[in-house]
């Protein structure tokens, strides 16, 4: 068959009809990639603006423009959002989108699960926003530790809404996580052993592995609150013989691994992209490889330093302490292995690297003050002030955001097909660096110098007012330069020029699919021999029988876990409403359960009984003529 | 930068036919169970927690164990029953694969009859708002019957499905998937029983 035939033919199988009905059935993962992506920084930019409006309450002494309750709802919704509904999915849609391309599949493991993950993260983040409506929004801060978040305390649904929609959410990661295990354990292409995985398919299994065994904490404890605060039961009261420190071991279990879950893929998606424009393979990959793995691992051993202020014996203290020290050993690996990739290397500075050097810079900031702050009697100084809040901007900000901007500017091009302009992306670097750095640098002082974090406001004449003035500019500066890429974004979808299909001359094999890529992705499955596939003389689409077209539906190759020889054909689902439908039965259970109507919950519960059948049930294949 | 060698030849083992892959709904199944399985994990540290650390709750009326062992003996036997199902359905014999699941259906339903008298029968002492040992245990098992109904659930699914045998449309090994979940929900009752039950009636 000649190759026009083949690819028209592999288009009729993969492709999702442009129409409302394709829109709310596709289970295309560079699709569900994109929403992922574009969902993602909608969330940045809502919880960015929050970030703004704290930032003019604080900017001067004794200013009302913020009601204290309407402060506590507005920070706390801020922290959410950046931590729940962008940090995280922002990663899960790159990973979404590049990981089939990068390991040569045609897509994830569950397609199904994968639309899945996405409905029900965009429906909980609707959830969540819902309270505004109510003006009952969550107000104890992300960690929402009870005494305070107990009905007695805290009434209203502001509460719930932070429990259910967590809980929400929380399916929605562990499906995902699934899924990603799953297909880099089982779709690699042939020949891309172990030993030749790139490293973005590293950090997002480790991440994976995170999140399947440490969110059933946050589940566990989300259940507990709502019970205690609605049911009567008693997890966290005193008196009835709960503990309120109960909820802080359950949930720093989960939030410290979940400080590397939304970091991991970040390094991953710098392991990537310092190679390519250092011009050469990455130093010590194994090492990197080792360190991601080993930083998923040990991140379940240090929860407690969260808590050294609580009161606790000296032997744990010791532990977590000397734990949250080591785990700093395996991000300095990684480090020191992309400054050394640079140092050997002949580094282009594209925009892409601009980012990467400033995530570099400021990774190693937040990462030395969290060594720091790992001393205890450190900690105690100055736990709950502003050093905490700088520290784990830094961290966030500087290993999220940083990264999935350098990410952006490196992977649009396939993406939409042209170009970003550097020149305005070198601009919006620079700003957003010099905002970010002016906007949380003085924190370390303020927290120094006594200022608590979450007050709404504060006296003049006690050393904070000229830093806090410094920080909001920095603030109102970063969120410029934000606006710049989102400019560039839009600039490059009019009138960027066509990217072609590797414009980067990077190694990995998405840049061998056409930029944006067809819907099959690869004509031929891929066959991988090196670690570089693209940088090596081998061609692996090269199949003159056209053995690996596979074209008698929607399928790829599965493959062994260690090797990755090819043992079976992956047969992959057509496109289906299940996945919505599935969503909706979960917001009817979490409405009732927010209304506190059990009839509603159970409604809800038994809707996602017909809606699972409906998935499960054997389909009839269409046949493409 | 050099060129990498890397060989020409393509991969051979391709040019052999391949059947269709079965084995990524069951990875998916395993990692389901071990996330469900480190929910009791960690509801068992909430046990012990709240507990200060001690095995028995002091103060406490240790719980009767007549039903919780009953309870067991009617899960481990119809985890006996799945498994021989199991063995039908590798060996192709699929009457006897269901029947087998059939039954297991009926045992896992009289264990939910039974939980309904235990809680009754509990609920005399203790309600789930007394004070926190009620909260958590009421919780744990609750949880745990709740894992059961979805168990169930997924076994009379199957029991539903035109084929239960080696197919290639998915779902594939849909029998071996339930089963699994299935003897997941009962040995977490074997830890239930120990830890909730046992383990607080020794003195």
């Amino acid at each position: 068959m000649d190759s026009a035939a083949v690819e028209e033919r592999l288009v009729k199988i993969w492709e999702t009809p442009p129409t409302a009905q394709g829109w709310f059935s596709t289970v295309d993962h560079k699709e569900i990639g994109k929403r992922y992506l574009v969902t993602a920084m909608v969330f940045l930019i809502v919880g960015g603006l929050e970030a703004l409006i704290m930032r003019l309450q604080l900017a001067r002494s004794n200013q009302g423009f913020l009601t204290p309750e309407a402060y506590n709802q507005i920070f706390t919704m801020h922290a959410m959002t950046m931590i729940f509904w962008y940090a995280s999915p922002i990663l899960s849609g790159f990973s979404n989108y590049l990981i089939p391309l990068l390991i040569g599949a045609r897509d994830m493991a569950f397609p199904r699960a994968n639309a899945f993950t996405y409905w029900s993260f965009v429906t909980s983040g609707l959830f969540l926003y819902a309270s505004v409506a109510f003006r009952q929004s969550p107000h104890a801060g992300w960690f929402a530790y009870p005494p305070y978040t107990d009905s007695l305390y805290s009434p209203g649904l502001g509460m719930d809404f932070y429990a259910l929609a967590l809980l929400f959410l929380t399916i929605s990661t562990t499906v995902g996580a699934v899924n990603f295990i799953v297909t880099i354990f089982r779709l690699r292409a042939p020949g891309m052993a172990i030993s030749r995985m790139p490293l973005l398919a590293y950090s997002t299994l480790t991440m994976s592995f995170s999140a399947v065994f440490s969110l059933p904490a946050l589940t566990v404890a989300c259940v507990c609150l709502e019970l205690q605060r609605h049911w009567g039961f008693h997890f966290f009261d005193v008196a009835y013989g709960g503990s309120a420190l109960l909820w802080q071991q359950l949930f720093w279990f989960f939030g410290h691994p979940w400080v590397y879950i939304v970091f991991l893929p970040a390094t991953g998606m710098i392991s990537m992209l310092i190679p390519v424009f250092s011009r050469r393979p990455i130093v010590g990959y194994p090492y990197v490889a080792l360190s991601t793995v080993l930083t998923g691992v040990v991140g379940f051993g240090v929860w407690v330093h969260h808590m050294f202020a609580v009161g606790m014996s000296h032997m744990s203290m010791s532990f977590f302490s000397a734990a949250s020290m080591t785990i700093s050993v395996f991000s300095a690996v990684q480090v020191f292995a992309w400054i050394a990739t640079i140092w050997k290397g002949r580094p282009v500075l594209t925009t892409s690297m601009y980012f990467a050097l400033g995530f570099l810079a400021s990774l190693v900031i937040g990462g030395l003050d969290g060594i720091v702050t790992a001393v205890i009697p450190i900690d105690w100084q100055v736990t709950d002030t502003y050093w905490v809040v700088s520290h784990l901007h830094y961290v966030l900000v500087g290993a999220n955001m940083f990264p999935v901007f350098a990410a952006f500017y490196y992977w649009l091009p396939k993406i939409t097909g042209r170009m970003m302009n550097e020149a305005l992306g070198k601009a919006s670097f620079w700003v957003m660096f010099i905002g970010f750095n002016l906007a949380f640098f003085p924190m370390h002082l303020m927290g120094i110098a006594g200022m608590p974090r979450r007050i709404y406001t504060y006296p003049p004449g006690l050393g904070w007012d000229g830093l806090s003035m410094a920080s909001t500019v920095g603030a109102f500066i970063l969120g410029v330069g934000i606006l710049l890429s989102i400019i560039n974004v839009i600039w490059s979808l009019q009138q960027g020029a066509l990217a072609g299909k590797n414009p980067w001359n990077a190694d990995s094999l998405e840049w061998s699919t056409d930029s944006p890529p067809a819907p099959y992705a690869f004509v031929h499955i891929p066959t991988v021999r090196s670690r570089h596939p693209l940088w090596d003389d081998y061609d692996e689409e090269f199949d003159p029988g056209d053995q690996r077209v596979y074209d008698q539906g929607r399928l790829t190759i599965a493959s062994s876990l260690l090797d990755a020889e090819p043992v079976a054909l992956g047969k992959m689902p057509e496109d289906s409403f299940a996945p919505l439908l599935l969503t909706i039965a979960l917001v009817i259970f979490f409405s009732g359960a927010l209304a506190e109507n059990l009839w509603i919950v159970l409604i809800g519960a038994l809707a996602v009984i017909p809606a699972m059948g409906y998935w499960l049930w054997p389909q009839h294949e269409r046949v493409v003529a | 930068m050099s060129t990498i060698h890397a060989g020409q030849a393509p991969v051979e083992v391709l040019l052999q036919p391949l059947g269709i892959d079965q084995a990524r709904g069951r990875q998916g199944m395993l990692l389901l169970i071990a996330t469900e399985a480190s929910l009791f994990v960690v509801l068992f540290f909430a046990y012990f927690f709240l507990s200060n650390g001690d095995w028995r709750w002091l103060q406490q009326e240790p719980p009767k164990i007549t039903y919780a062992l009953v309870m067991l003996a009617v899960l481990l036997s119809s985890s006996a029953v799945l498994r021989w199902g199991e063995k039908q359905v590798e060996a192709g014999r699929f009457a006897q694969g269901r029947s087998a699941m059939g039954l297991t259906v009926l045992l896992g339903l009289g264990f939910l009859v039974l939980s309904a008298f235990e809680y009754r029968e509990h609920l005399k002492h203790l309600a789930p708002q007394t004070n926190s040992y009620g909260s958590i245990f009421y919780t744990i098992t609750s949880f745990h019957v709740l894992h059961v109904i979805g168990g169930l659930l997924m076994l009379s699914y199957v029991l539903l499905l035109p084929r239960i045998g080696r197919t290639d449309r998915p779902p594939h090994r849909a029998y071996s998937d339930a089963a699994s979940y299935w003897h997941f929900v009962d040995i977490v009752w074997i830890f239930i029983v120990g830890i909730l039950y046992v383990l607080p009636n020794l003195r």
